[in-house]
């Protein structure tokens, strides 16, 4: 054999092979086992997590073998690619087969056929005319072809003739699916922006496998507001910026747009995504824990480090939130969502500390009898917000007195020299409300009392030389944008549409398929009834029945099976 | 299973030829009215859209559309007469009875809500649709204690009491969910939203699905037997419903802003039509591995004469997977759609997606293996039972074990 006809030979087994179902069954199932993976390890998150999370060895080999990418990696993209081969091939082979099948209706059958029918009648007439009228009046919008042969009549009724076209819709769809995808990979972006208020910019990134990327656009994007509203139980309820695009120095377009609703300019979507501070003033009030009474004031931002050179400590700010809602309620007590008022995030770091990140709240804490139970703090030791616990102050910082009332305190019990402890306490407290307060004494005095006891057990041990507090704020939120341009969404949903016409038609309008075959004999005429479908054979049992019922018992009293 | 005969009531004439089709196409009209006003009246609220409907606003709109839907009916009746033969209309005409049938019981109930003044949010034990939902629970145990007891005690009389407790839990569930949508807002006319937001809500809607498919199957190829299998299924999900009530996740929360779209309302039913068929493919698949051991056994029990075949079973299954198959199909689209409007890309192979797709490709392969040679009968209907165990991880673990976009079914 010449090699050439050797590999048309080869070249065609495998065209076969591609166009197999046992193939597609293959294809189907090791196409869903591996989009399994992608699903259990987390994908496109930042490679240094991975790396701790799975230590080097599998690191690397995870890596190699593209599995933080999985979907966009070298061997699952040949997998699709395959999907593709194959649906080509089987439409190849088997359209021009079904084209044929669905035109030719021959009404003629051979003895050989009629044995192999499944749905099979057989019985006697004397007025085959009447018969052959009522089957055609049953079979209202069926098409009918008629022959007669050897003095038989053939008698062929037809519905749903074009069921194979549900075939060719649906895998047809499929690879036209799978096209636009690939169009969209290849020639459509998606990346984030994120867009402090009152400022614009104009670069999206992404992730491309394992490292970020930066990709100028055609237009530049200002956000002139971003809004929060809330649902009465404090959930968030819309995120919505006001959004101008600048295009060439020129303002073109502005538009609000929300989550689910956005904007469409120049072939690419912007969508509302995220949303966070965008670099919010922030006054801190650092109280100096010296017990030299002194406060200070620094002024500094939402991202930035503010840095004491006297004491080498350094501030810096990682979040800022107006609203921090929570649920008050014990477990098993009915909800209680209360609003704890403004918060700053921060990490404090310094020679000889630990860092710590600590978030701070503007207002003391109200409990759920109104008592005021003092400032508090956050305090996480780890670094991670998951570890926060509570850190209650005792005295008000918010308010002044109460932190002059705390030294005064603190003066005069060192000053003392009474022995019994809670007679000193008391009485250092009472000369501190008269240096504080003079003779009007507040009237929530014992809370107050209690509070500065405790504030005398907790500020003491802290290890810093002062409590950054939140003092005053000036909000600016950024808004996180997703852009996209996708060339091939509008191919998918042509596929998509096809795919699901085409199902219909396959899945819903079978191809039915009746014969009535007619060959006088003799006196009586002997009537055949035979029947086939290509799908749900149990709903035509019954039509199959019913049809019979029918055009037998008005032909012939003596109907048999 | 025998061929079904003429049935001559005047009742099921309502639901045959002219008559039939000239009522699918009025609630058509009704629809495409309801539709037409969300697109082109005074424009769509999302905020209330049920109220919206239920407004002079609606009654005008969807009343328009059903008297055209009704007059288009009638002459096209007349012009083509094949059309009032029509398949597709004369089989979707009961359903849309029985959803009518649902809003005029859950109407009923509305009258027993409780006064404004005592509803709050805070505490929603008093309003009605829960107990609903109590007496569903019980009704779907109930069917399935009695569609078993059919099995050992083959009398038509359990038989009914098994099929009319599993249409009386469908009305109660398919009432419940509507009556608690009108709830919302009730509670709060921001909070108002339909009641397919949450893993109860959708737990709900997914027994009615499924009981109403399977009842489908039943009633067209007189298949009892498979009863047992399906709604022990449900109430399975039944005490998975109650267990989540007792964790306090059946109250109504306010809608995330991801979550405020029409999408929601057409993608999520459309998906549970597809899970509810896939339990009931599950439950035929069981069914048939039932028949098969016992005919294996050379088991004599009065139990086989009920039982449909396993050819029929093995069709049933096959049956239960040809509705579902498209709907999820149609169900995964509308999910890229809304994706594409919301995130910004049709698709983001995040878990949830991911997952739908990988239950698609079990049942595409299960099509498929049917059609080729040589996958047929027990192998099947073990695939169709292990299909529905990855649709329910899909469903339910995906939302448990794995992160992602598809949040809202997460407990919270
Ligand atoms: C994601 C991929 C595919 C999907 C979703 C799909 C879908 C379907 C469906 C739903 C059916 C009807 C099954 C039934 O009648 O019960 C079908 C039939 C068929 N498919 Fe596919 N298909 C896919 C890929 C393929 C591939 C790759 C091939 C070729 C190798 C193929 C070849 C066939 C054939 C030959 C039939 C039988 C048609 C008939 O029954 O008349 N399919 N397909």
């Amino acid at each position: 054999m010449p090699p050439m006809n050797l590999f048309g030979a080869f070249a065609k087994t495998i065209w076969t092979r591609l166009g197999s179902m046992s193939l597609a069954v293959i294809l189907l199932v090791v196409l869903s086992i591996a989009s399994v993976i992608g699903t259990v390890l987390l994908q496109n998150q930042s490679q240094a997590d991975y790396l701790q999370q799975f230590g080097p060895l599998w690191y690397w080999t995870f890596r190699s073998l593209g599995l933080f990418d999985m979907y966009h990696s070298w061997w699952f993209l040949t997998l699709l690619g395959f999907l593709m081969l194959s649906l080509s091939a089987c439409l190849w082979r088997n359209i021009p087969r079904m084209l044929k099948e669905m035109k030719s209706r021959r009404p003629h059958l051979t003895e050989r056929a009629i044995a192999r029918f499944r749905f099979r009648q057989q019985w006697q007439t004397d007025d085959a005319d009447t018969l052959v009228a009522t089957f055609k009046k049953t079979l209202h919008g069926w098409e009918f072809r008629e022959t007669e042969e050897n003095g038989t009549r053939y008698i062929r009724a037809d519905k749903g003739r074009w069921n194979k076209w549900g075939y060719i819709l649906v895998h047809s769809a499929l690879l036209i699916i799978l096209i636009g995808g690939w169009t969209s990979v290849q020639f459509g972006f998606r990346g984030d922006m994120s867009v402090p208020e009152g400022r614009s910019e104009s670069e999206i990134s992404f992730l491309k496998g394992t490292s970020r990327e930066y990709l100028k656009m055609p237009f530049e994007v200002r956000c002139n507001s971003f809004n929060i509203e809330f649902f009465p139980t404090g959930a968030p309820k819309e995120f919505r910026s006001n959004l101008t695009i600048i295009d060439h120095g020129k303002e073109v377009l502005t538009k609000d747009i929300i989550v689910n609703e956005p904007l469409y300019y120049k072939g690419v979507r912007i969508y509302q995504a995220s949303f966070g501070d965008g670099g919010s003033s922030i006054r801190f009030k650092l109280y100096h824990l010296d017990s030299s009474e002194k406060t200070e004031t620094i002024d500094t931002h939402v991202y930035e480090t503010w840095k004491d050179k006297n004491t080498g400590v350094s501030i810096e700010v990682t979040d800022f939130k107006p609203f921090n809602v929570e649920n008050m309620a014990g477990p098993g007590e009915p909800k209680d969502f209360r609003d704890l008022g403004p918060a700053v995030e921060y990490i404090l770091r310094g020679p000889g500390l630990k860092a710590v990140k600590i978030k701070a709240f503007m207002n003391p804490f109200i409990d759920t009898e109104g008592v005021n139970q003092g400032s508090f703090l956050l305090v996480s030791l780890s670094g991670n917000a998951a570890d926060y616990k509570p850190f209650p102050l005792g005295i008000d910082l918010s308010n002044e007195q109460e932190w002059k009332l705390f030294h005064a305190f603190f003066q005069h019990l060192s000053d003392s020299s009474i022995q019994d402890k809670k007679k000193r306490n008391l009485l250092a407290f009472k000369a501190a409300m008269k240096d504080v307060y003079g003779d009007t004494m507040p009237k929530n005095f014992q809370q107050i009392a209690m509070r500065t006891l405790q504030a005398v057990n907790v500020l003491p041990q802290l290890p810093w030389p002062y409590l950054p507090m939140l003092e005053d704020y000036d909000q600016v939120y950024y808004t996180g944008l997703q852009l996209a341009k996708d060339p091939g969404m509008n191919i998918v949903w042509v596929g998509s549409a096809l795919l699901v016409i085409g199902m219909c038609i396959m899945f819903y309008m079978p191809h039915r398929k009746l014969w009535l075959i007619i060959r006088p004999d003799g006196q009586q005429t002997e009537v055949r009834f035979v029947g086939m479908v290509n799908r749900n054979e149990m709903a035509f049992a019954s039509a199959f029945n019913d049809i019979f019922m029918k055009i037998a018992g008005e032909s012939a009293p003596s109907a048999r099976a | 299973m025998t061929a079904t005969t003429v049935d001559a009531s005047w009742l099921s004439s309502l639901n045959q030829g002219k008559i039939g089709f000239t009522r699918f196409c009025t609630y058509l009209g009704l629809m495409l009215g309801i539709s037409a006003m969300a697109m082109f009246g005074n424009g769509y609220n999302e905020d209330a859209f049920l109220l919206q409907i239920l407004s002079m606003q609606g009654v005008l709109w969807g009343g328009t559309g059903a008297l055209l839907g009704l007059a288009c009916g009638a002459v096209l009746g007349a012009l083509k007469p094949s059309l009032n033969e029509s398949r597709f209309a004369l089989n979707t005409v009961p359903w849309l009875d029985g959803l009518l049938g649902m809003i005029l019981l859950a109407m009923l109930w509305s009258l027993f809500e409780p006064a404004a003044a005592q509803i709050n949010y805070e505490d929603q034990s008093n309003l009605v649709s829960g107990d609903i939902v109590m007496a569903m629970n019980v009704i779907f145990i109930f069917s399935a204690v009695s569609y078993i007891a059919y099995l050992f005690a083959p009398e038509s009389f359990i038989g009914r009491v098994a099929t009319l407790s599993a249409y009386a839990g469908v009305f109660a569930g398919g009432s419940a969910l509507l009556l608690r949508w009108y709830e919302s807002y009730l509670l709060d006319m921001e909070i108002g939203h339909a009641p397919v937001s949450n893993l109860y809500e959708v737990f709900i809607l997914l027994f009615c699905i499924t009981s109403a498919v399977y009842l489908t199957l039943e009633r067209r190829y007189q298949a009892k037997a498979m009863g047992a299998f399906v709604m022990t299924l449900v109430s399975a999900g039944v005490f998975f419903g109650i267990w989540l009530d007792s964790i306090g996740q059946a109250d109504i929360k306010p809608l995330v802003p991801a979550l405020q779209s029409y999408w929601m309302k057409i993608h999520v039913p459309m998906n549970f039509v597809g899970y509810g068929s896939f339990a009931v493919a599950c439950g035929a698949g069981m069914a048939y591995l039932f028949r098969y051991r016992l005919e294996n056994k050379g088991s004599q029990s009065r139990m086989l004469a009920i039982f449909p075949t396993l050819d029929q079973l093995d069709q049933l299954a096959y049956k239960a997977v040809a509705i579902g198959f498209p709907a999820f199909t149609l169900a995964t689209i509308l999910g890229a759609a809304w994706a594409a409007e919301a995130w910004g890309g049709y698709w983001s192979w995040d878990p949830k997606e991911t997952w739908a797709l990988i239950v698609w490709l079990i049942y595409g392969a299960y099509l498929h293996a049917r059609v080729s040679h040589g996958w047929h009968g027990k192998a099947l209907a073990w695939w169709a039972v292990a299909g529905f165990l990855v649709t329910v991880f899909c469903f339910l673990g995906v939302n448990m074990y794995l992160s992602g976009l598809h949040s809202y079914g997460r407990l919270s």
